[in-house]
């Protein structure tokens, strides 16, 4: 063991750290803003449009998210569409995060009383306005635990991205260990930084979830 | 290049193997995770502060740091301080390990689940706690566990392509492996995912339908999805 290996690299390795918090960021914004859509989709009054966004999110959720990445960075360039590792990553990354927000969106649209809708309904709004001041404001408060959940897979996940050759905090270690081989302690010191991006959401979402079933 | 289906049916018979092994490879780690999930579940229920603190040290730290991290710990790592393990054992014993942390999670909920009045109708009709544990508390906190197994093993059929990565072969290694040498990588990793869709949306109805069984006395059911 060699433990000043770690004071020498971590420098290199936060600088990974902040790209990891960037391209999660991205991945977030992109995936959610998608995710919202895909979710409310399921609930439009055109059943083909709900069965395929259905399809499509169920689909996308089954397949591994390495082999989504690999799909995008080898499989299209092999049908003439290619793509740079960073935008592949981000693209792959930012499919599978629409996806299970679509699937979050739905659970917590899902759970909120039949009643609600009907009353609404009744009361003369018509189903956007529904949606849109009834049954969303609601179904949010529940969405919210599973969603900071998915934002901490999410996080773990980048590292995904350093398998295609991504620059981020994954990747940082591996260059750093080509160099100094020291594998023990430049992973361990990776994981700490991993650990330390995480658990705070971990908890968050702990106490989102606490509060949202003490209320 | 125009799409190829030739280059699938020549690969299909290896990506069956692989998804074969995929299927073999969770089942092995499942198994023993569920083994090593019940173990930190119940050390994490005793009056002691000591195990309590260490399990839920090992469930956060797991749990909180990428598989692949912990993969290239114990493959890479490890050998630094001189335990050496074959790339099959290093890709089980991380898998068992991550997924252990998550079932010990599911299992702890499910024992603190169990109605305390079963707790104390246990003791007065005269059971010895060891008793109350195996015959009245743990059978019912496996029934409340199993839809949370079940998306657990769901997750694990996927989280086991990261293996890939050290050598060990299952699908996605045998996807990677045909398509660097054929350049067919489109068809190939095309396939591929639809194996996984079909693994995974397979494995979600059986779960589902074994969970109408497993839950049907008098416990309320919840659905699954693929996560």
């Amino acid at each position: 063991m060699d433990w000043s290996v770690i004071g020498k690299n971590i420098g290199y390795l936060l600088r990974g750290a902040v790209s990891t918090v960037e391209i999660s960021a991205a991945v977030i914004v992109l995936g959610t803003s998608t995710g919202v859509l895909a979710g409310l989709l399921r609930f439009v009054p055109w059943a083909i449009v709900r069965t395929g966004t259905g399809w499509a999110v169920e689909f996308i959720r089954a397949v591994p998210l390495l082999l989504q990445i690999f799909f995008i960075f080898f499989g299209l360039p092999a049908i003439g569409l290619k793509i740079p590792t960073f935008p592949a990553a981000v693209l792959a990354m930012s499919l599978w995060m629409m996806a299970n927000t679509a699937e979050v969106v739905r659970g917590g649209i899902q759970s909120i009383p039949r009643g609600q809708g009907e009353a609404a309904r009744s009361s003369g709004l018509s189903g956007l306005q529904t949606m849109r001041y009834i049954i969303f404001p609601q179904a949010i408060r529940r969405m919210l635990p599973p969603f900071v959940g998915l934002c901490t897979i999410l996080i773990k996940d980048t590292s995904l991205a350093a398998i295609i050759g991504v620059f981020e905090l994954t990747r940082a270690a591996q260059e750093t260990i080509e160099r100094t081989f020291r594998s023990f302690e430049i992973y361990l010191l990776a994981a700490v930084i991993y650990f330390c991006l995480s658990y705070p959401l971990s908890l968050l979402a702990q106490r989102a979830e606490a509060r949202f079933h003490g209320s | 290049m125009s799409f190829s289906w030739l280059a699938i049916w020549q690969g299909l018979p290896y990506l069956l193997q692989g998804a074969g092994l995929t299927i073999l490879i969770s089942a092995v780690a499942m198994l023993l995770a569920l083994v090593l999930g019940m173990i930190t579940a119940l050390l994490s229920q005793l009056p002691w502060r000591l195990p309590r603190g260490l399990t839920q040290a090992y469930v956060e730290i797991f749990r909180n740091t990428p598989l692949l991290i912990q993969i290239f710990i114990v493959y890479f790592g490890l050998p630094q301080l001189g335990l050496k393990l074959s790339a099959f054992l290093s890709g089980l014993s991380a898998l068992v390990l991550y997924t252990a942390a998550y079932n010990t999670e599911i299992f702890r909920a499910g024992l603190e689940a169990v109605p305390k009045g079963q707790h104390e109708a246990a003791r007065s009709t005269g059971l010895t706690p060891l008793q109350e544990a195996i015959y009245v508390i743990i059978p019912q906190a496996l029934r409340i566990s199993f839809p949370a197994l079940g998306n657990n093993l769901v997750s694990l059929v996927k989280n086991s392509s990261l293996v890939c990565t050290i050598g060990m072969v299952e699908l996605m290694f045998v996807a990677n492996d045909i398509s660097f040498n054929n350049f067919r990588s489109f068809e190939i990793y095309g396939t591929a995912a639809m194996l996984y869709v079909i693994l995974v949306l397979g494995l979600t109805r059986v779960l589902n339908l074994t969970e109408a069984r497993v839950l049907r006395k008098g416990l309320a059911p919840s659905s699954h999805s693929a996560a």
